[in-house]
């Protein structure tokens, strides 16, 4: 039975699924019903040490970066597998094989060319963030998001990280103003 | 005041701690827009069509939504009843243009005639759109959210009304069959996947009677004798609901299955729809134990016309089907004949089958009676629900019905 939780709630997935050695992290919305440009949006991955800042720059996982440098985290791009079928973002990542350095991985979503196309989180209806073991699928947190930071473009939907010797995943819901690119900065990340 | 943007969302209470509110329209240009408030219900489909106001209809009942100017609705939020959902206040192009035309406009939501919130909107918010939805109430968590939607349809109100479930009057002539099938395998995988293969076989049998087009309303009506309490217990009644439910998916736009129960007296249950039924004889108005149906005997009659009366207040011409289930043991067959005789001019078709029983007496020979103006009714027997493979009893719940259909339709009994 998968925790569902709550912004802000935070489940360890160690205790969830004892012996768990990599995750599967699906992120989803409702398409746009309406006339009008379609919602374009981008999940994104920051892997990130003690100091809060990204490992490398390799270490945001993208659609132009599909995979960190370690090998450990990588982004399946749209969910055409069939896996973890309805997400509409899927995110591998090998806990057992991150190195320790490794503390947290944030994961957020863009709206892509939001002010061009005048849109914001406020539209999009049914967004939620979920964590799967790899091993089976199922379904160990779940996420869905409030709708409080409405009129945001680039929101942080949740973060796996270490505690102890457990991996743990929260629920953040928390909205970025300016895109993917501030985000990022953020972060660490030298943007080119 | 709050100026609110496109898209945003907030609390209701962050505006006003009213439940009396008054949402205003100021539109400037030259379009002629018709603005209209639907009450949705959980599912964003307009279930009842009272909750759709308008100039030609100002009032939902109990009055809690109204249209109080041509520009200004008044809503008594704590009247709502919890089976609406939803508020949505939209605006429709009555004649010629696009939304890209629209001056300078805004919505305005207060209390006690003072604005306490505003937001703005103008042509370049839109493109080719010709319907939109302004804004929305909603409720959530127990309390009512606002969204500034802005968003709409460039096919105008008919893709609105679509958007909310209704069907369009132009649009139903001749679909091809194909699109029937789509829809409810779709309309199934994306709700219940668990029915899907129910859905293909209840389709396999929809197209070989030829129903594939048809719009009907589906009904249910549960034998909860003493008698039947092996049946609940062992899920056969559940399976029932199951098996039935596609084919109320496919005929029915609101997917919901009318559903009745009875002991010695009769009881409307809830709808069935494919968000609720996995464990709806468990759990609806406190689940089967606790259904109030009197003694624990049977009596037909009263719950007959109780389904009558249901069907006749709706003044549809829209065919009904009706399942009903029973293990015997019938109650005053006279009663019955009547009814079932009379009702031959209504637009009720009823399918009775008889489950695990004996002594189905009256309902038996009901398929046989003459003196009606059609022969509005079908029985089989079955001593388990597994005794026929799911295609076998599609294929004979649906062995009368079309040809019923036809007849009724000859006698203008249905449209």
């Amino acid at each position: 039975m998968a925790v569902s939780l709550s912004k802000g709630g935070n489940v360890s997935l160690s205790k969830e699924a004892p012996g768990l050695t990599a995750v599967n992290v699906g992120l989803g919305w409702d398409a746009r019903v309406t006339d009008g440009a379609a919602f374009d949006l981008d999940a994104s991955v920051f892997v990130l040490g003690e100091n809060d800042k990204v490992l490398n720059d390799q270490a945001f996982v993208f659609y132009n970066n599909k995979k960190s440098a370690c090998g450990n985290v990588e982004h399946q791009g749209d969910n055409r597998s069939g896996e973890g079928s309805g997400d509409d973002e899927l995110v591998s990542v090998s806990l057992a094989s991150l190195g320790a350095e490794a503390r947290k991985l944030v994961f957020a979503v863009t709206i892509h060319e939001a002010a061009a196309r005048n849109q914001s989180f406020g539209q999009v209806n049914k967004a939620y963030i979920r964590v799967m073991n790899k091993a089976g699928g199922t379904e160990l947190a779940r996420f869905d998001l409030s709708e409080d930071a409405s009129t945001e473009t680039a929101m942080i939907f949740g973060e796996l990280y270490r505690h102890g010797e457990e991996w743990k995943f929260k629920a953040i819901g928390q909205g970025f103003a300016g895109g993917l690119a501030p985000l990022a900065a953020n972060f660490g990340v030298n943007l080119a | 005041m709050l100026e609110l943007i496109q898209g945003q969302r907030l609390p209701l209470s962050s505006i006003t701690t009213s439940s009396s509110v008054e949402v205003t329209f100021d539109i400037q240009g030259s379009l002629a827009l018709d603005l209209a408030c639907f009450g949705l219900d959980a599912q964003g489909e307009l279930s009842d069509d009272r909750y759709m106001v308008f100039f030609n209809q100002p009032e939902s009942p109990c009055q809690s939504v109204r249209l109080v100017s041509p520009t200004t609705f008044g809503l008594s939020l704590a009247e709502v009843p919890p089976s609406i959902d939803k508020l949505v206040f939209t605006a429709a192009i009555d004649g010629q243009g696009t939304l890209r035309q629209l001056g300078a406009s805004r919505f305005r939501i207060g209390d006690a005639g003072l604005s306490r919130a505003a937001c703005t909107f103008a042509g370049e918010t839109f493109a080719q759109e010709r319907a939109i939805m302004l804004v929305e109430f909603y409720r959530k968590d127990g309390v009512w959210r606002l969204n500034a939607v802005l968003q709409g349809f460039n096919e105008g109100l008919d893709a609105l009304v679509c958007h909310f479930g209704g069907a369009v009057a132009e649009d139903a002539a001749a679909p091809a069959p194909a699109v029937g099938h789509v829809s409810l395998e779709k309309k199934v995988a994306a709700a219940a996947p668990q029915l899907v293969s129910l859905a293909k076989k209840a389709q396999v049998s929809l197209e070989k009677a030829r129903l594939t087009d048809v719009h009907a309303r589906v009904g249910l009506i549960l034998d909860g004798s003493g008698s039947m309490h092996n049946q609940y217990k062992r899920g056969r009644v559940q399976e029932v609901v199951n098996r039935l439910l596609p084919l109320a998916v496919h005929f029915d736009n609101d997917g919901q299955l009318d559903c009745w129960a009875f002991g010695d007296l009769p009881q409307q249950l809830g709808s069935v729809n494919l968000q609720n039924f996995h464990d709806f004889i468990d759990t609806d108005h406190g689940g089967w134990r606790k259904w109030e149906l009197g003694s624990r005997i049977n009596t037909e009659y009263r719950v007959i016309e109780q389904a009558i009366e249901f069907y006749r207040r709706s003044r549809s011409s829209t065919p009904v089907y009706i399942l009903f289930v029973s293990d015997g043991g019938i109650y005053d067959s006279r009663r019955i004949i009547k009814l079932i005789s009379e009702a031959a001019k209504l637009p009720i078709f009823w399918q009775f089958v008889g489950l695990a029983g004996s002594n189905y007496g009256i309902l038996e020979k009901l398929d046989d009676m003459s003196n009606r103006e059609v022969d509005n009714c079908n029985f089989f027997a079955l001593d388990d629900l597994h005794d026929l493979d799911e295609e076998t009893l599609y294929d004979r719940l649906m062995e009368e019905f079309p040809g019923w259909l036809r007849a009724a339709k000859a006698k203008g009994i249905v449209a």
